[in-house]
């Protein structure tokens, strides 16, 4: 078995340089948490007046490459090859190791979806660099070069701030929906260096039988979410959820076990193992509020829990509480929200 | 030849339970309770399916202290064929890197292996990162965040649930793989097993036995440190409580404090 050894501090870190985000792609198209990426990639490259490069690989990549460019990339470094259409990890580990180990960055991110850490860790032992998973503050200290990599833990009850002072790069994925997408640059000037690529056989071996697509909802980008969980007892319950979202232009979302039963499918679930949110308005019905879920909706600017129980933990997460059975509270909820809309625009009510 | 499969399982606190001393900002062990970290369970459970199909010998291994024990004996009670705990005080303090090493060159010592499991993350650390570290130091192939795993000549067919979709992937032996939580039920101990795998036991192996230096492994082999540890100050939020007759108010009350838009963008 070869590299079984320990990390071997960098013997000069003062030569590693500039700040490294892996572009996640899916067919060829950047995905959102690639761009949070680019946003906070920037902000500390800057910092310490360093470069951002962007590794982006891929089919066919060069119409991505501008557009991480135009979101103020200043290097884009790809690797283009029919067999790097699909992520899988050992071409994508070794090219990326390879890139890392080429061009010393001081800092790389990544973003911490399945493929994100499908792919960190392996680059981290690869690189023997050290790694932080999963933050949700990330800064640089100007003079020392340090990456501060700032993760909740202890079930989100703390925040640690964890250092890599001897190994690099520092490494850190990223949680999806913290960072904000960046605003376009005014004039774009990055450099685009896009390889072709032969992926070596022996990296090939994993097949991708089959991509079955969900009708991905992006809860991320939604103004309004409402969200059914166990409380609703049965996969009818969702029906009643969609009811009130629909009439409040939200999104359905659920918590883990509700999804898990099948009552709705995994891509509507909020929490740590599902999507993180930030609605304007986000409504917990029958949910429990259990730190898993927590973690994904807290940031939420108004939250309206639904719960029979008058000690459920959600309630201290919450703007409003109606402690009532939803199956009474959501129609009558329903209702209220009508009138008040046909006094509101009596015009286009009917 | 019979399969080897082995099964990656820590040693958790119980998340519902957790204390979190005030004045060291650490967690308070002696008060909370050891659980087996819940994606493990669905991790042996897809080896020991594996096993109940073509025959297999599961061995389950573990970095972490002599209390484990319990852990280990669990999961010989719900089939494995063999427990190896990976204990000694030079591991302590170990980041992911160090982790995936020790448990790495555990395997490597075992000898030969077809198959690898692990679970998505564990419930205190939460990386997910220590499956594919172990991968990359063996330099296998994987797959992760599988939600159904299958076995066949050779080969291992697996569903990932990313978050676009699902994926099916093939990918031939050695390879390791991370279930998912709750993507099985795992089977229930029986009191016959129960006997049989405390009479059994497990095996400790230390740094020695496995071939470790110790300043490769915990605090000294990290390249991660902690530097602080703050509490996460929540917003605090009015709680207001509303009835049902109390409805006609609220939805008012979200029109006018425009929380709720007559035109959603
Ligand atoms: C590693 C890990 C990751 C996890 N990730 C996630 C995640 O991403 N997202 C997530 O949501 N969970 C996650 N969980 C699970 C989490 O711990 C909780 O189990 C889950 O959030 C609870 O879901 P729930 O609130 O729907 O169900 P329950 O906890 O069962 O709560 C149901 C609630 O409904 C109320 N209720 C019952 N009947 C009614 C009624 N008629 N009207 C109104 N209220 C009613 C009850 O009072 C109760 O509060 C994870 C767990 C682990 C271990
Ligand atoms: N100390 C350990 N001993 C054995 N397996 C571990 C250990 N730490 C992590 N694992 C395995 O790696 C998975 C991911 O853990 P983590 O990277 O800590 O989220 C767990 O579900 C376990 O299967």
């Amino acid at each position: 078995m070869a590299g079984i050894k320990m990390a071997t501090p960098a013997a000069k870190p003062e030569e590693y340089k500039n700040v490294f985000v892996f572009l996640e792609t899916r067919e060829d198209k950047l995905v959102r948490p690639a761009l949070e990426m680019i946003g906070v990639g920037k902000r500390i490259a800057d910092k310490v007046g360093e470069k951002l490069y962007c590794l982006l690989l891929g089919g066919n990549i060069k119409d991505e490459a501008k557009e991480a460019v135009s979101y103020g990339c200043d290097i884009v470094l790809g690797a283009e090859s029919p067999d790097l259409s699909v992520y899988r990890t050992l071409p994508y580990s070794k090219i990326i190791s390879d890139f890392v180990k080429e061009e010393k960055p001081n800092i790389f991110l990544i973003p911490a979806t399945r493929n994100g850490r499908d792919l960190a860790s392996r680059i981290a032992v690869s690189c023997e660099a050290g790694v932080t998973a999963d933050c949700t503050e990330l800064d640089i200290e100007q003079d020392t070069r340090i990456l501060s990599a700032n993760r909740p833990t202890y079930g989100e009850s703390m925040l640690a701030e964890i250092l890599c002072k001897k190994h690099r790069p520092q490494m850190a994925t990223a949680r999806a929906g913290i960072f904000p997408v960046p605003d376009r640059v005014k004039s774009p000037k990055g450099e685009i260096r896009i390889n072709s690529v032969k992926v070596d056989k022996s990296l090939l071996k994993k097949e991708v039988l089959e991509f079955k697509k969900k009708n991905a909802v992006d809860l991320t980008a939604a103004k309004v979410v409402v969200s059914g969980g166990m409380g609703l007892g049965k996969a009818d319950g969702f029906k009643l959820i969609e009811e009130l979202a629909s009439e409040i232009g939200g999104v359905v979302g659920s918590t883990r076990p509700a999804a898990d039963m099948g009552w709705i499918s995994r891509d509507h679930q909020v929490g740590q193992t599902g999507q993180t949110v930030r609605p304007r308005l986000y409504v917990a019905a029958g949910i429990s509020g259990k730190i898993q879920h927590i973690m994904g909706m807290k940031n939420s600017e108004t939250i309206i829990a639904i719960n029979t129980d008058p000690n459920a933990e959600i309630i201290k997460y919450s703007d409003y509480v109606i402690n009532a059975d939803l199956y009474e509270a959501i129609p009558a909820l329903v209702n209220s929200i009508r009138e008040e809309k046909k006094k509101l625009a009596p015009a286009a009510g009917k | 030849m019979v399969l080897e499969i082995i099964v990656m399982v820590k040693q958790v606190p119980d998340s519902q339970e957790v204390v979190i001393d005030p004045v060291t900002m650490n967690l308070n062990r002696s008060l909370t309770r050891n659980v087996t970290n819940s994606a493990d369970e669905n991790a042996l459970e897809a080896a020991l399916r594996i096993k109940d199909k073509v025959g297999a010998n599961v061995t389950v291994i573990s970095m972490g202290p002599p209390q484990a024990e319990t852990t280990m004996i669990e999961c010989l009670a719900r089939g494995a064929d063999r427990a190896i705990l990976a204990s000694d005080r030079f591991f302590g303090g170990a980041d992911t890197y160090p982790t995936g090493l020790t448990i790495a060159a555990t395997i490597s010592k075992i000898g030969k292996f077809d198959i690898i499991f692990a679970g998505e993350e564990s419930s205190d650390s939460s990386t997910g990162h220590v499956g594919p570290g172990v991968a990359e130091f063996l330099n296998i192939d994987q797959i992760t965040y599988a939600s159904s795993v299958d076995y066949e000549d050779g080969y291992v067919t697996a569903d990932r649930e990313l978050e676009g979709g699902t994926e099916t992937v093939r990918v031939p032996t050695p390879v390791l793989v991370t279930v998912l939580l709750n993507s099985n039920s795992p089977r229930m101990q029986t009191l016959r097993r129960k006997i049989d795998a405390v009479k059994k036991g497990m095996e400790v192996w230390d740094h020695d036995k496995i071939g470790l230096q110790p300043e490769w492994v915990g605090v000294r082999g990290s390249p991660t440190i902690v530097r602080k540890m703050r509490p996460i100050k929540e917003r605090e939020r009015a709680a207001k409580k509303i009835d049902v007759a109390g409805l006609g108010d609220l939805a008012r009350e979200l029109y006018e404090k425009k929380i709720l838009k007559l035109e959603e963008e």
